[in-house]
């Protein structure tokens, strides 16, 4: 029977991971033939990973009976899925072109990523949060804040290619298609704003546990976050500041979402280390 | 019906053939094309007729019981307008039946027109097929040919590259103007000088939401007066500088010696809007603009040859589309040739 929903949640992730494929190539390949893709088949070949992943997390969740954020597959996976939803409520809001089919792109990375390396979905311990809701809500929260800094990553990708093209005169293909620079760069703004503010609130939140436990939380990871929560904070200041805008603000952006990427494997390992150390289970059998 | 049929024909000129001092010589204004028009329907023989009557042509629609009637046609133009008939038929072109559906699918889908794939010509088309079934010259076959004409120039749009890319300074202007801004209602232009292609540049700004627009010449009667043309307002040349930071296009055609915009200047405006782009367009030459404002953050500096560039590549894109566009208005050309066939056929039954 556990096996069954191994086999079960896993595949549901893999046909996921193919619809966000699926959706990738098919905005690729219209690119590529410098037309415009259709935005209602991007819409809902995404519509469809998203539904999909849902439930595969859905699975993961209730096997695991709490939010599935225990190793870097299920970290990689919430991502992507959280990445999906705030497209769906930035997409149509603001209609800007093309960013489906660049969250398309980053969301098939993030869950091809994920399966790439079978190490990321190792088994732990269960009751991760130690039934603390508080914790759980403070794990969610921050990885949603990943999300937004994700799509964050993405409009400033799409702003400095749009930007490179206007100064480099450039006017045909993608460029044609991109949103202009000034929305671009009104989104990139909000969006920092608020994945400032999510974070800020998720740190605020696994503040409570760490002034208790402060013995429990791993330093590593404790570290980590609170970096990359200083980063996108000065990023946040000097914006507001009109002191870090446009490119340098894209660039920043861009750089900061890779070194949160980049920590989570550090942060992840160091916290199954010190479980170990401490002689915590490590592992539970599926 | 069947002779019907075979006296479909279209009779013209048009710039492709005949110069412009020759095509002057035809042009019509709208009053003597709709003149033209009831005198032709009126002819004994013509069963239904339409006039187009444009700038790069003039061409005859006509639906006679023979062919036999494009000659009289053409002497009625030559007569009317003074001509000499050896001239007209020197320069003038007919196409029959299918060839004539084949030529007015064209025609609607710009295809024959001086800049492939201009969409005007459409809307002179629509407009000319209304003023003739409304003064009853056109009948159930033209009806039939020019509504479909519409709808086969629509799906020719959709399904190729003849209308992409914009081919006029002013319009790559406005097209790159909305990669820089997005919506261009809020924006706010400056137009430094008088020169013909800046006004045109304003002009097709405006003609995408622009209100706010300023106008600042060296003489400032010229400013005025363009200012006046366009309905926007005028500004003191000796104060243009001070005020840059206030703008989010300017464009440049002055005749000014020397360059007028310098990097400091430039650096020194958008300090005072870091977060908001600035667009220069410089039609001036020599050169309104030093070229070293390009490495400005956030400031996009185009020149003329830029958007010239631009204008001819899209126009080169367009032609290269001409043969796709050909073949699908074949296509609808024969559909709608055989559904009149089967028409007439029906009839006769």
């Amino acid at each position: 029977m556990f096996n069954e929903i191994i086999m079960t949640d896993r595949t549901t992730f893999a046909i996921a991971a193919a619809i966000y494929g699926g959706a990738f190539l098919f905005g690729l390949i219209s690119l590529l033939m410098r037309r415009a893709y259709s935005r209602t088949i991007m819409f809902a070949l995404l519509c469809g990973g998203f539904l999909i992943q849902t439930i595969a997390l859905n699975l993961r969740g209730a096997e695991i009976k709490a939010c599935p954020l225990g190793n870097p597959f299920e970290i990689a996976q919430f991502l992507a899925w959280s990445l999906v939803l705030l497209f769906f409520i930035i997409g149509p809001a603001f209609r800007l072109r093309l960013l489906g089919g660049f969250t398309a792109g980053l969301a098939t990375l993030l869950v091809a990523g994920s399966f790439a390396l079978p190490s990321w979905d190792a088994p732990y311990p269960p009751g991760i949060f130690g039934d603390n809701h508080w914790i759980e809500l403070h794990a969610a929260l921050a990885i949603f804040s990943y999300g937004f800094f994700a799509i964050l990553s993405l409009v400033s990708a799409m702003f400095l290619i749009q930007q490179h093209g206007l100064k480099k005169k450039q006017f045909k293909g993608v460029y044609q298609h991109l949103p202009s620079v000034q929305q671009l760069d009104l989104m990139a703004r909000r969006l920092l704003i608020t994945g400032v503010i999510v974070l800020t609130a998720s740190l605020a939140f696994g503040a409570v546990f760490w002034i208790n436990n402060f013995e429990l939380v791993p330093v590593f990871k404790l570290t980590a976050t609170c970096l990359i929560w200083l980063g996108y904070l000065t990023v946040f200041i000097l914006r507001i500041q009109k002191k870090l805008v446009t490119r340098r603000h894209a660039i920043a952006t861009i750089a900061l979402f890779i070194l949160a990427m980049a920590s989570l494997w550090p942060v992840q390992s160091a916290r199954d280390t010190e479980a170990l150390t401490e002689g915590l289970p490590t592992q539970v059998e599926r | 019906m069947s002779e019907v049929l075979e006296s479909l024909f279209v009779l013209g000129t048009s710039h492709h053939a005949t110069p412009l001092e020759v095509r002057e010589r035809f042009a019509l204004t709208e009053a003597q094309a709709s003149d033209l028009q009831k005198q032709l329907h009126s002819l004994e023989g013509i069963r239904e007729c339409l006039v187009l009557n444009t700038c790069n042509r003039l061409e005859i629609y006509c639906l006679a019981d023979s062919i036999e009637r494009a000659k009289e046609i053409s002497s009625l133009i030559c007569d009317k307008q003074n001509v000499p008939s050896e001239l007209y038929q020197q320069f003038a072109y007919s196409h029959n039946n299918l060839e004539a559906l084949q030529h007015l699918l064209e025609v609607s889908a710009g295809l024959d027109s001086q800049m492939v794939g201009e969409t005007e010509i459409l809307g002179q088309l629509k407009q000319a097929y209304v003023t003739a079934r409304e003064a009853h010259c056109t009948g159930k076959v033209l009806n039939r040919l020019f509504e479909k004409s519409f709808q086969a120039a629509k799906v020719t749009r959709t399904q190729t590259g003849i209308t992409r890319g914009k081919i006029s300074i002013g319009n790559v202007t406005v097209d790159l103007a909305s990669r820089i801004f997005g919506k261009l209602g809020n924006s706010r232009v400056l137009l430094l000088g008088s020169g013909e292609v800046g006004e045109k540049t304003a002009q097709a700004l405006k003609s995408r939401g622009i209100g706010d627009i300023s106008v600042s010449s060296r003489t400032f009667e010229n400013a005025d007066t363009l200012a006046n043309n366009l309905g926007v307002t005028a500004i003191d040349f000796d104060s243009f500088v001070d005020q840059l930071e206030h703008f989010d296009i300017i464009i440049c055609s002055t005749a000014a010696p020397d360059a007028l915009i310098s990097k400091e200047v430039i650096t020194r405006a958008m300090n005072q809007r870091p977060e908001r782009p600035c667009f220069l367009i410089d039609l001036a030459m020599p050169r309104d603009v030093d070229p070293s404002v390009e490495e400005v953050e956030n400031v996009y500096l185009y020149n003329l040859d830029d958007l010239s560039n631009i204008a001819n590549e899209n126009l080169e894109a367009r032609k290269a589309e001409i043969d796709k566009a050909r073949e699908i208005l074949k296509k609808h050309a024969w559909n709608l040739w055989l559904q009149l066939r089967r028409r007439e056929l029906m009839l006769k039954a």
